[in-house]
Order: structure tokens, then sequence, then C-alpha cells
């Protein structure tokens, strides 16, 4: 059964169609990735999904449940995480809180479940900070160490570091840390690499088929063809707010479709490659 | 009773008189996306500058007419000048303090120069009155609605044949786009401003004339009226202005005939609360169109916070724990225990408005709560202080999270005009329901601080007790802002989109941050009625929500003890300089314009 | 003849702390097509506000016509003899294609003469023509982007900057609007124009530019570039288009 299911989904701003009927579907541990031109209703596709924005008509099944309409903190709650792909860090905040937000639905000892005193109870237990929140707080500041050293000596030594500081690649980078905090059935990343150069391509090329080794569950819009053929295990590619084609990296290449929407249509610069 | 029909005129007439302000708040809006605080205060000037041209130059009508839009219409350029061009490029709420601050700035002066008391301004125009129907309408009147309908005309002349008016157009659709097509925008909104402004100050004039009544207050209320107004109709919606003003004037007027006089700003609170609540993008907006975002990004300046050391804190503290046994310091003591009170509201404010990003316009109504539920306790049901302040406290913390609800899901200005309703609506409740609150007498008689048996009426008794409870909210505040909590409420105010998508439901956390805030600014208000020992609903005005905010920026938002300072600051200091009550509004506003130098206050924002 | 008309020289820009161009250098000669290449996040757009105006760099110079306009306000910068098209085209929405037209003179005085452009606008974009009276917010994409170019030559611009031209367009209408820019060109009217698609931009411009992280990697006439692998490397990131197409 896939680990998230979307059916017919669609959603027009003001008659245009920016997603016009798409089905999408991945399964656990696969590794999914969308192509196509500017402008072709991936980041609104991402947007339905991750419950940002609410489909005109269609469904959305995550992890067995319909979410159709669900806000996006409870869709996180669910295990999805996602990036942005002009990136949304949270710049007055240091690369260590914005790491720490995304273990926010993990929290259990500072967020007591009390049937409607909740809320109360959380502000209770952070006024109290006893030993049980001090032990998870403890446990995530591991975390965030391990996970930050993912990335080499990116964030490690900038830990305490606003976000609004930080270089534009770091930034993607702080992004993508936060996500994993949130230990997701499905990460959602939105041109991981947009603004890097060819080097720091690379490296997070290394850094996202680890993910992909680990077994998480990823969907990822990408310019870069280099990166998608090498990770993906499939690749959709977008047009115009539909699906154009579908299927194995080497075939969706291929599709004389593809070619004509998003290689560059016509020759391609015909005699210009010969 | 009057007729229906007087009803209906006379909500027209008024709805004229607030179109002329609306009109001229939307157009502002529109190309600035800024909700201009000092319109009123130009209204304001333009009904001095009417009377001065009547009583002391003796000017006919016309003539002051023309004076009155030329003083404002200039005005309005140096409120541009001053308030919103130099600030282009800071965050959006700093452009809007600023015009607070011109505002509080012109408020003072003409205080200052003309006195607070009222004033006469007897209409020139003869004293006729037509019957039509069943009610009659006057001279000045038809005044009023040819003016409106003119100014409409000339207006709408303006925008659709006018060069200048199809700049003002692009400008208000696209401020890029329109630069990038030769526009100089500046030059647009220097004319918006002074065409604005020169319609507020000609409605000041006409209001001034139509109620025969005068006087610097009447400044903040037009502002107030004028947003409702432009709320109703759509931000930045001209049309929609004028029917927003028609409707709220009808609707005052109506519920004048029904429930009597006192109840007329309460409709227009309640009307604006609606509004925002069930169609934040006006009654003229299209059902599915993303609200207008007039402040994205973040409210508060990046900066490097100035860490105080921890024995310099100390040694601050140990400063003002001893200070009560030097002699002869009754008079310092008070102001001192003042300075208290307000930074215990400041450092409530700081962490609504700084830590979470809700820039609350409506934070005084939190003190009058606590007052009320402490006094009220103490006094009718008989409670001992020691448990009716604490008690006072939670009962704010719940009552204010109740109302800033509706508040929750509007973003940026939205929450600040929202928060200002909501603070009105408070104070006019109290007002108005007398059996609970005795109404316009007030409270008195209330009992002085005490613990048990012991009272703590000395001067150095009620410092000890102000400094002591100050020091609890702000330690208990500063592990609020180490727990998960601080790191979460510091997210929804950069990026709340980002921080839903992480887990984070902006109503809890919005919830618990209210409530956590209430809880101090309703001890605050408690400790106050006990040390004044009478309060009106007129004690903790809006006035002192700005004053507050004052503080908190000066701060630098979001920082604790930077409130704590920029309370103190805004308090004892204009004492020492022996500042009466004028001058101290008029420094207030000073150190609002002043934020353009350092945005990010004295501390830094946190 | 070839002189130059735009030149920028070691522009350095920041967005708060973060910088976005490293000493950039570029220039444009009159009469030509140049093309600014890059993906997203590479300072192309920035380099169309800097231009402009709309930001100003911290260090560096930028001059049009061989006079100094760094730092000049939007208006007058246009005022010189530049038009713009806008990154999304950025129309009026609640204006008709007429008034957005009309919006496009706005720094001439010359009444009669407008009226003369708009005709001869109409018939360069016949399909504006139809549009006319509607609000320009109910156009599609396609036409909306017509309309921003005709907007543009309203102001008789010696250069236009075109900022992603082809963005969100229907396959369709990337021809069409590929053929007016050429058609523009030949008119008289340098084009800068900002493009993120490389093998579009490189059929009809004379020469490029590649932008990556704030830094010009690579230049030389469209032709050459059109060969040279290193592009694809930059931002199409995948390998030889042609090879996969055969």
């Amino acid at each position: 059964m896939s680990l998230l299911e979307a059916k017919g989904i669609v959603r027009s701003f003001g008659g245009v169609h920016a997603v016009a009927g798409v089905d999408v579907a991945i399964a656990q541990g696969e590794f999914l990735s969308i192509i196509g031109p500017n402008g072709a209703g991936k980041t609104t596709l991402f947007n339905l999904l991750s419950g940002h924005d609410v489909p005109d008509r269609g469904s959305v099944r995550f992890a067995g449940r319909e979410i159709t309409g669900w806000a996006p903190e409870r869709i996180a709650g669910l295990g999805l995480a996602r990036t942005y792909q002009h990136g949304r860090v949270l710049g007055n905040l240091s690369v260590r809180d914005n790491i720490l937000v995304g273990a926010h639905h993990r929290l259990r000892a500072a967020r007591p479940r009390l049937p409607g005193l909740g809320a109360l109870a959380e502000l209770v237990t952070a006024l109290i900070h006893p030993p049980s929140v001090v032990r998870e707080e403890a446990a995530l500041a591991d975390e965030v160490a391990r996970i930050a050293a993912l990335f080499g000596d990116r964030l490690t030594p900038r830990l305490e570091q606003p976000a609004y500081s930080l270089s534009y690649a770091n930034r993607r980078r702080v992004e993508i840390a936060r996500a994993l905090a949130l230990h997701p059935r499905l990460l959602l990343l939105d041109e991981p690499t947009a603004g890097m150069n060819e080097s720091e391509t690379a490296e997070m090329t290394t850094i996202i088929g680890g993910l992909k080794a680990e077994g998480h569950t990823i969907l990822l819009i990408e310019h870069k063809l280099d990166l998608v053929m090498r990770l993906s295990d499939r690749v959709i590619a977008m047009d115009d707010g539909q699906i154009i084609a579908e299927g194995p990296p080497e075939a969706v290449r291929a599709n004389p479709a593809v070619i004509e929407a998003y290689l560059g249509h016509r020759e391609l610069g015909g005699e210009a490659v010969a | 009773m009057g007729s229906w029909l007087d009803y209906t005129i006379n909500g027209l007439i008024i709805g004229n008189i607030y179109a002329l302000v609306a009109v001229g708040l939307a157009l502002i809006f529109g190309v600035s996306h800024l909700i201009n605080f000092a319109h009123g205060s130009v209204y304001a000037v333009g009904a001095y500058v009417g009377w001065a041209c009547f009583t002391y130059l003796h000017l006919p009508l016309p003539l002051t007419a023309l004076a009155v839009i030329i003083v404002c219409g200039g005005l309005g350029i140096a409120i541009e000048r001053i308030g919103l061009r130099p600030l282009a490029g800071a965050p959006r709420i700093a452009p809007l303090l600023a015009t607070i601050g011109i505002s509080l700035v012109l408020d003072q002066l003409l205080q200052i120069a003309f006195t607070p008391d009222p004033r006469a301004l007897p209409s020139p125009l003869p004293n006729w009155r037509i019957s039509l129907g069943g009610g009659t309408i006057g001279a000045l009147d038809l005044l009023i609605a040819a003016t409106g309908l003119v100014s409409a005309g000339v207006l709408y002349f303006f925008l659709r044949f006018t060069k200048l008016g199809w700049a003002v157009r692009a400008t208000a659709q696209d401020r890029d786009a329109a630069r990038q097509m030769g526009v100089d925008t500046d030059a647009v909104n220097r004319a918006v401003f002074a065409i604005a402004s020169a319609l507020g100050g000609l409605s000041g004039l006409l209001v001034g004339m139509y109620f025969n009544h005068i006087d610097p207050a009447m400044s903040f209320q037009a502002t107030l009226k004028g947003v409702v107004a432009q709320v109703i109709g759509g931000m930045g919606n001209v049309p929609g202005a004028i029917a927003g003003s028609l409707l709220l004037g009808l609707t005052e007027s109506y519920g004048v005939a029904l429930f009597g006089s006192s109840y007329r700003n309460l409709f227009s609170f309640v009307l604006l609360l609606l509004i925002l609540v069930l169609r934040p993008n006006g009654l003229f907006a299209s059902a599915r169109v993303t609200p207008p975002e007039p402040m994205t990004g973040t409210f508060v300046a990046p900066s490097r916070v100035l860490r105080i050391p921890p024995w310099a804190v100390g040694l601050a503290l140990a400063a003002a724990v001893v200070l009560p046994l030097l002699p002869n310091i009754a008079y310092m003591l008070q102001v001192m225990t003042n300075a208290w009170l307000m930074a215990m509201l400041a450092i409530s404010l700081t962490l609504v408005a700084g830590t979470l990003g809700q820039v609350s316009l409506g934070h005084a109504a939190l003190l009058l709560l606590g007052a009320y539920a402490s006094a009220l306790l103490a006094l009718d049901s008989g409670w001992p202080i020691w448990a009716s302040v604490p008690a006072a406290g939670v009962l704010t913390s719940v009552i204010g999270t109740a109302l800033a609800a509706p508040a929750f899901r509007l973003r940026s200005h939205y929450v600040s005009i929202a928060t200002l309703g909501i603070g009105e609506i408070v104070s006019l409740v109290i007002l108005n329901w007398e059996s609970l609150t005795r109404g316009p007498m007030g409270v008195t008689n209330i009992p002085p601080l005490a613990i048990g048996k012991l009272e703590l009426d000395s001067p150095q008794a009620a410092y000890w007790a102000s400094l002591a409870v100050l020091v609890v909210l702000a330690l208990l505040q500063s592990r609020l802002l180490r727990s998960h909590l601080g790191r979460t409420f510091r997210a929804i105010r950069d990026d709340d989109v980002a921080a839903r998508a992480y887990g984070v439901s902006l109503d809890r956390y919005k919830g618990i941050g209210f409530a956590f805030a209430g809880f101090g600014a309703g001890v605050s208000g408690a400790i106050a009625a006990h040390l004044y020992s009478y309060i009106n609903n007129e004690t903790f005005t809006s006035t002192v929500s700005i004053t507050a905010l004052t503080m908190v920026i000066l701060g630098g938002m979001g920082n604790l003890l930077g409130a704590i300072v920029g309370a103190v600051a805004l308090t004892a200091l204009p004492e020492m300089f022996r500042g009466t009550a004028e001058y101290r509004m008029l420094i207030y506003g000073v150190v609002l314009l002043l934020i353009r130098f350092r945005p990010q206050g004295v501390l830094g924002t946190v | 003849m070839s002189t130059e008309l735009l030149r920028l020289e070691g522009i350095d820009t920041f967005y708060g702390p973060v910088q976005v161009h490293f000493g950039l250098s570029l220039s444009v000669r009159a009469g030509q097509i140049v093309s600014l290449l890059g993906g997203n996040a590479s300072g192309k757009s920035t380099t169309m506000k800097v231009i402009l105006g709309l930001l100003r760099p911290r260090a560096g110079r930028v001059s049009f016509d061989g006079r100094d306009i760094t730092g000049l306000p939007t208006h007058q910068v246009i005022r010189q003899g530049i038009g713009s098209v806008p990154e999304a085209r950025r129309l009026f929405g609640a204006m008709t294609v007429r008034e957005n037209l009309l919006m496009g003179a706005f720094a001439r005085s010359d009444r009669l003469v407008i009226a003369r452009d708009l005709e001869r606008m109409l018939e360069l974009f016949p399909r504006v023509r139809q549009r006319l009276e509607n609000r320009a917010g109910t156009l599609s994409g396609g036409e909306q982007q017509m309309v921003a170019m005709a907007r543009a030559l309203m102001g008789r611009p010696r250069l236009i900057c075109m900022d992603e031209p082809t963005m969100g367009l229907s396959p369709l209408f990337v021809d069409r609007v590929l053929e007016l820019i050429q058609a523009v060109n030949r008119e008289g009217v340098t084009v800068f124009m900002v493009e993120q698609n490389a093998s579009l931009a490189l059929q009809i411009a004379h020469y490029a530019y590649v932008l990556q992280t704030g830094r010009i990697i690579l230049q030389g006439e469209a032709g050459e570039m059109a060969r040279n692998p290193k592009i694809r490397d930059a931002y199409l990131g995948g390998p030889d288009a042609k090879a996969t197409a055969a």
C-alpha cells in the first residue's frame, strides 16, 4: 500500500489551473522525483500535499488516513516534513533552535497529554522544568548534534548563530536538518540544491543519497537532472499542472513530451549540441 | 424619541464625516500599506485651525476651509517625510509606530497650545432646518453631505482622468512595477498624504461645527472610527471606505436610538470585531482571495543582544531593594512603585508583541480587568487581598485570552487593530455594565494591599510588594523563555507558515502566550487598584497601551530586561525633569520617532 | 558599430548580511540581445534590480550610454531610456489592458505620438487588441507577457530589460515570445534578458553570461556557449540533452 496517495487533485487560482487533476502515489521507502519547468505546478502540488493549501477537488491519503483539508500542523504530526523552494528558516532563531522546532511534535515530557488541559499543563511544565524535561532536552541536544554532523562542518560550528546570518546554501541545509528532526515518515524536498554551486550540489547529492540509503521515503522537486537521475527510483514530469510522463528515470528523460516541455523544446539548441 | 428618519439622516451625516477620514486612510493604506495612526491628529489640527480662523481672523467659512486644507495638506506631506520615507526598508511595524509617535506629538502640541479644555466651534451657517417627512435637515447637514459627495466626485475624477491619479492607482496595485514605468512613487506618496490629510482636516472642521465642540481628545476617536470604517470596506479600498463609513454611521445612530448614547462606540467596535473575524478582507472582497499581507517578514529587527552580566542585574536589584531605606524618599518611592507596576505590564506586552509577534494595542484592557476583578472580589465578595490579587491575575488571564482569541487567526496590522478594538470594548462594557461595575461612578474605597492582618499601606511596603511581585513574574517569564515555549513562540513570530508545518498549532501557543501575559498584567492592574483605592473605566486607557508599547520598543522587542529598563526609564525619567503629564506624552512620541535610528531598541530584540 | 550601451562594473550587493553579488561585471552592446543565464538564487533577478535602481549595490558602478546611473531612483533610470518587463509580468491587474499600455508611456508627454505608438503595439501584438478593454488580471499568462512587453515598449526605450520572459508559459507562447523579442530587437531596441532556460535563451541571444552564486563563471558568443557542455552542468544539470533525445 502506498504511504501517500493523491487522487485527481485540482487547484486553480483565478481561473488558471495550477494543478489540473494529478494522481501521485509514493510507496514506503521509495525515492520519487518531480521535474518540470517553472510554473508547472510542482510547488503548488507540494502545498496541497502538506496542507498549506486545500485542493478544489480530489483527495489525499497519508499513512492510512484521509488527510484532505487537514491543517499542516496535523499532517506534520503524522510524520510529513517538508522544505521550501525559497527557504523558510526562522531568521531570528539560532540554527540549534531551528532544528529543535523540527522536533516539536515529538516532544513528550514537555507536552503532557492531558485531554482538555493540555495547554495549561504544557505551560506549567515549562515553568516547573521537571527532570523528565531536562532529560528530554539533553537527548534532543545530542540528536541536534548528530543531525548537524550529517552536513560535515557546515552547521556544527554555527549552531548558536542566528539563521539570518547564514549563507543561502547553509540555510537550505538548516531546513533539511529541521525536517530530519521531525523523524519524518515522508520527506518532501523542494529544490534542495537551488542556489548551490557544483561542489555544494555534489555534497548535497551525497547527503540525500545517504538519507535514501537509511530508508527514508523522499519526494523531491529538483531541476538538476543529474541529481534526479542518480537518486530516483521513479520520476514524474509535470507541465501546465498535469503529469506528462511517469516512470523510471531513463525512460522519462527520453520521453519526447518531457524534452519538449522541459529540456527545451524544438531542437533544443539543435546543432549547438551536435 | 426622535423619528427613525431623523436617526437615518443623522447616521448618514455622521457616516459622511467618517468617510472623509476613512477615504484618506484608505488612500494612504493603498499606496503605502500603512495604517496612518496620525490621521486623527491631522483631523484634530483641522478643527483647531478652523477654530483659530473663526475666532482670531474672523474669516468666512470658505476661506477657513481653504486654510484648513492648506495647513493639513502640508502637515500630511510632513508626516510622509518624517514618518514613512526614512523607514522604507525597515520592518513594517516601524512606520506604524512612527505614525503613533507623530500622533502623540501632535496631540500634545495641541494640548499645550490650546489646553485640554473643550472649546465651542459655532457654525457660521444660518440656523434654518427643512422638514422632510418625519425628520428635519439643516444647512450644516446639507453642507456635510455636499462636501462628502463633492469630495468623492473629485477623487473619482482625479484617480480616473489625471496622470497623477493613474500613478496613484498603479502604485497602489504594484509599487515596484509602477516605478519601473517611470512613476516617482515618493511623489505619489506625498500627493496621497497631502490629499488624505486635507480631507481629514476638512472633516475635523465639519465635525467641530456639527457638535459645536472640539477638544484634543477627538483625535484618537477619529483614527479609530476611520480604521473601523476602512476595515468594514476592506483595507485600501476607497469606495469600500465610503460604504463602510455610511454603514458605521447608520449602525451607531440606530444603536444610540435603541440603547442610548453611551453605547455608540461599543457598537462600532463590536462591528469591527465581527468583520475581522468573519470577513477579514472587508464586506466587499470576493470570498476566496488570499488576504493581503500588509506586513510580511518579521516584526523584529535582527540585532545583537546586549548581554547584561548577572552580577550587574543583581547589583541593580540590590540597589532597588535598599532604595526605601534612604531618607526623604517618599515621592521617589511612589514614582518607582508606578515604574514596577508599568514594568509588569511591559514584560507582559513584550512577551506578546516581541516574543510572539502579536503587536497588541489594547494591553491596558488587561490592567482594567485585573483592577476591577480584585477590587470587586475584595469589596463585593469579601475576599482577602492576598487571595483577590492572584485570583484577579487568573481571571484576567482567562477573560483576556478568550477576548483575544478571535484575533489569533489574524496577522500583522490586523492583530493590532483587533486588539485595539477589544481594548475599547472592555472599557465600554465596564462603563455600561453598571450592576456589576458601578458604571461611570467607578469603584471607590478599595481596601489597601494587605497580607492577612499586615497592611502594606506605607509607601515602603507598597514599593517592596510591587518589586517582589515584579521579580517573581520576571523570573517565571525568563524560565518560560528558556523552555521550548520560548522557542515555539519565536518560531510563530518569525514564520507562522513554517511553524505550522512542523506541528505548531497557532491557536494553542498564542493562547498559552496570551494566558501567561494576561496573568502578569492582571496582577499589575490588581495591585494598582489597591494602591489607588479608586478606579473607573478610564483609569487605564489606550494611552497606557501605547505607553507600554513604547517601553517595550525602547528596551528591545521580546527583551525581558529591556522591558523593565524601558518601563523604569519612561516612568522615572520624566519625573526627574519634573515634566508635567503633557510633556511626558510628548517624550513618548519622540521616543517612538527615534526608533528609526535603533529599531532593535536599547538592549536589542530577542 | 557595436558601442556599449549598458555596463556593470565590480558590483557587490547584499540582502542584509548575505552577499548576493561578488564583483559582478558585464556589458551589453547596443543593438544586441544579451542573455544572463543562471539557476535559482544565482543572483539573476537581483542583477535586474541593481540595473533598474530598485536595489542599491554596496560597491560598483552601473552606467548607461556612458552616464553613471548607480543609485539613481528607478523612475529616473527609466527616463534615461530603459524599459522593464518584470519577472512574473507584474501587470496592474485591476486596470484595463489599455490603461496598462498607457502606463508604459507614463514618463512621456507627447500625447499624439503615444496614441500612434499604441496603435503600432496593437499591430505588433494583434492578440492584445482583442483584450484591450479587459482587466489585465483576467488575461492568460501568455497574453500578460505580451502586454508586459508592449507596455515596456510604450516608453520608447533604447534598452529593454526582461526578467524571465518565458517563465510559466506554454511551449506555444514561448515560441511566440522569442520571435517577438527578436522582432523588437530588429527594430533597433537592445535587449538584456535574464533567463533560466539556457537552450531557449541561446537560440535568440547574440551574447550570453552565466551567473552562479553571484559571480560570472562563463561568457561568450551565444553560438559558442550553446556548444559548451559547462552550461548544462551549471543549471540544466543533466548530461547532454541531445544525446538523450536521440
